[in-house]
């Protein structure tokens, strides 16, 4: 009962009319918080389940895998089955070229990227929307269908690969770090997530520029991009993870194991009929541990980013 | 005078490895004059060899290695350069390379993937220079050999084989009173039904017979064989699934599940982390040959408790699908490239991939191996070939073959009578044929 008991305090003496005193406000708050909590934790859990059942996976025995029903903690660590995954395919060699693949596109993302969302955003000029909606059309078209006409540019860039000026004769950029980077270096998406970003920043900032004397390229680059850091972060995260992840690309422009991605490393495990998934949760543990790593070190921008520029 | 040396050279290969190439040998010399001879030139160049076997650490040590160092005994003349994809991928793979005109020397694909490139031009005919199709038919049976022709030309040479055909638990048929796979659909029916069982709430613990487990359209296909049926007509000009045979298949499978309540729809699926034969969750089913493989990591002591059959209706069920090798229409090098195709068609080589694989050889002469005669599931498929039937027939092939699956989908879900569901496949197939 004493709990029912508001206290009286002088506020309440005082205060001539309005709504009723809400008695059971920290109840209240207290009950939504725990009940807000549980639906957060409940979250959690089934976003995290599946990477907890990818790393149980990795390390049990085909017999413990075969057993029905299945079992979640592994009955014996069988953390031979990363070794053993690494020792099916060149990983060292895939996870580099991965890497240098990955850490190119985002590169060129935030570079071009950016300038051509600032483009889009700060500077009029004439065509500007029609550029715009080009790009926004861009983003309905899906990868598969640019797959041809993207191969037959890269096998007959002109000057490349024994490719005369008309682009005949060689092999282009077939087998080469450039089919590997440049063709997926920038994406309608990033330009237009940057472009947004660019936009919800305050004109006055520009005009202060200007007066102090500085020039397109400086407003873009001192005063504009510093600001927009959970943009960059976000942009720079999301192109890295979908480069990281891409598979088809690098198969279909390279002939070489040299040049081969940590994807095309994954589908040894993964053949007609029959799928070794110790092994190949293992090389998939080891696989996501760079973009792991990538959002702990980005997190707190990369939430920003995806808060501001309202993508869920 | 460079052709005789060229078949001399072949012989001397084949006279530990293969009649294939000895047939070759008589072939090639027989035919000097013949306007469609063998190009002249020498064994050599660069070539290109694209695979989807072979593939991780181990299938490209076995290819480079221990084959190729094999192969360049007998050409020193030529360079091999390897790109693995995947079969997933082959698809792509190959288009691009049509599209863009740089088409491998030498092409692995698999079966009714044939018709579709040969009729666009992308490969040669193998008997250009003396691989023919009777000689093929001294060293297989008759529907392989049937896989890589097309249009009276040979466009391919089988390497390996996947095959799909009925297994049975029999330790779970024994506890049921059953000492025998079935031999008809009647006691298919009757035995899957016994083996089912399900929880006091209804739940399926284990199904009698698994037809879900493996795609829906090859599924399909394995009982329509069963039932005598045929994919298409003699000419491959019209679609034969619809007829009697067909749709008494297809009625089969939609009965196990709505009828006879033998499997529930999503009770296990292509994605499965273990074959339901494997942990007791199936007493029968439609399985691929790889079982074995897969047993034998899992649990080498059931493997005894599994016992193929042939699936028997009117006819005998029994799918086969496989790698081959073919070579491009635009070689550079024809010569090297059909040597290395022979090369990895003979019966060391060919033996060495299917062992990697755990797959199937194509050539009747590696029944005796110890490979072979140690993998029971593959000395069953290897036994049965001359019953056995593939897909494929119409070079649209490819183009309609993802349409089978939602076709059968939908009269296991309910959604059209078996009848109606292949009668509008039908009218797809036909369309792309006619186009």
């Amino acid at each position: 009962m004493a709990l029912l008991t508001p206290a009286i305090t002088p506020a309440d003496d005082v205060r001539p009319a309005g709504p009723p005193p809400r008695k059971h406000r920290p109840v209240a708050r207290t009950r939504n918080k725990v009940l807000l909590h549980v639906a957060l934790m409940l979250g959690a859990v089934t976003m995290i389940i599946p990477f907890v059942w990818m790393i149980f996976t990795s390390v049990k025995s085909p017999a413990e895998l075969a057993q029905y029903p299945p079992t979640f903690f592994p009955q014996e660590w069988h953390w031979s089955n990363y070794a053993d995954a690494l020792d099916a395919a060149p990983f060292g060699l895939y996870f580099r070229n991965s890497f240098i693949i990955a850490t190119g596109h985002t590169l060129i993302t935030l570079v071009v990227g950016s300038m051509a969302g600032y483009a889009l955003a700060r500077i009029r000029f004439r065509g500007r929307e029609i550029v715009f909606l080009t790009l926004v059309a861009m983003l309905m078209i899906p990868t598969y269908t640019k797959i041809v006409p993207q191969f037959l540019i890269v096998k007959f860039m002109p000057l490349f690969g024994g490719n005369d000026i008309l682009g005949q004769g060689g092999t282009g950029w077939l087998n080469t770090w450039w089919a590997l980077i440049i063709p997926g270096g920038l994406s309608a998406t990033s330009i237009f997530l940057f472009r947004q970003f660019y936009l919800s920043l305050p004109k006055e900032l520009e005009e202060a520029a200007r007066l102090d004397g500085l020039g397109e390229f400086r407003i873009f680059l001192q005063i504009y991009t510093p600001l927009i850091k959970p943009a960059i972060a976000t942009v720079g995260l999301l192109t890295f993870q979908e480069s990281w992840n891409n598979f088809l690309w690098p198969l279909l422009v390279t002939t070489t194991e040299n040049l081969r991605v940590i994807q095309v490393g994954l589908a040894v495990f993964q053949q007609l009929d029959n799928t070794s998934w110790h092994y190949l949760m293992a090389g998939t543990t080891l696989a996501t541990v760079p973009m792991v790593v990538l959002f702990v070190a980005a997190q707190k921008y990369f939430i920003q980013g995806f808060t501001s520029s309202g993508i869920k | 005078m460079i052709m005789k040396s060229l078949t001399r050279r072949r012989v001397a290969v084949t006279a530990a490895l293969s009649t294939l190439a000895l047939g070759l040998a008589a072939c090639s010399s027989g035919s000097s004059d013949d306007a469609s001879a063998p190009l002249e030139g020498e064994v050599s160049g660069d070539i290109t060899l694209l695979t989807p076997i072979f593939e991780g650490t181990a299938g490209q040590k076995l290819l480079e290695d221990e084959l190729l160092p094999k192969f360049y005994e007998e050409y020193p003349d030529v360079t091999v350069s390897v790109d693995y994809t995947t079969y997933g991928n082959l698809n792509e793979k190959l288009t691009t390379a049509a599209v863009s005109g740089a088409v491998p020397d030498v092409m692995m694909m698999g079966v009714g993937w044939i018709e579709g490139f040969a009729e666009r031009g992308l490969l040669a005919d193998l008997s250009d220079l003396g691989l023919t199709e009777d000689e093929l038919l001294k060293s297989y049976t008759p529907a392989i050999v049937d896989a890589g022709t097309w249009d009276g030309g040979v466009y391919a040479v089988p390497i390996m084989l996947d095959t799909r055909f009925g297994v049975a638990r029999m330790d779970l048929l024994k506890e049921a009173g059953y000492d025998a796979p079935p031999q008809t659909w009647d006691e298919l029916v009757e035995m899957a039904q016994a083996l089912t069982v399900r929880d006091d709430k209804g739940t399926l613990e284990r199904t009698g017979f698994d037809i879900m487990s493996l795609d829906s359209r090859q599924a399909f296909e394995t009982m329509l064989f069963s039932a005598d049926g045929d994919l298409f007509d003699d000419d491959d000009t019209a679609p034969a699934f619809n007829g009697p045979e067909g749709t008494s298949a297809l009625q089969l499978m939609t009965d196990l599940v709505n009828e006879y309540k033998v499997e529930d729809i999503g009770f296990s699926s292509t994605d499965e982390a273990v074959n339901p034969l494997l942990n007791g969750r199936a007493a029968m089913g439609i399985a691929h040959n790889n079982l074995w493989t897969q047993g034998l990591e899992a649990d080498p002591e059931m493997l005894d408790n599994l016992e193929p059959f042939i699936i028997q209706g009117d006819g005998q069920g029994m799918f086969f699908g496989g790698t081959l090798a073919t070579r491009s229409a635009t070689s550079k090098n024809p010569e090297a490239a059909q040597a290395l195709l022979e090369f990895l068609a003979s019966p060391d080589a060919a033996l060495a991939a299917n062992e990697q694989r755990g797959n199937v050889p194509a050539l009747t002469e590696l029944l005796d191996s110890d490979y072979v005669q140690g993998n029971r599931f593959v000395q069953f498929a290897m036994e049965n070939l001359d019953v056995a039937k593939r897909e494929g027939g119409p070079a649209e092939w490819l183009e309609v073959r993802g349409d089978f699956a939602p076709a059968v989908e939908s009269a296991l879900l309910g959604q059209k009578e078996p009848q109606d569901a292949l009668d509008d496949l039908a009218g797809l197939v036909q369309t792309a044929i006619d186009r």
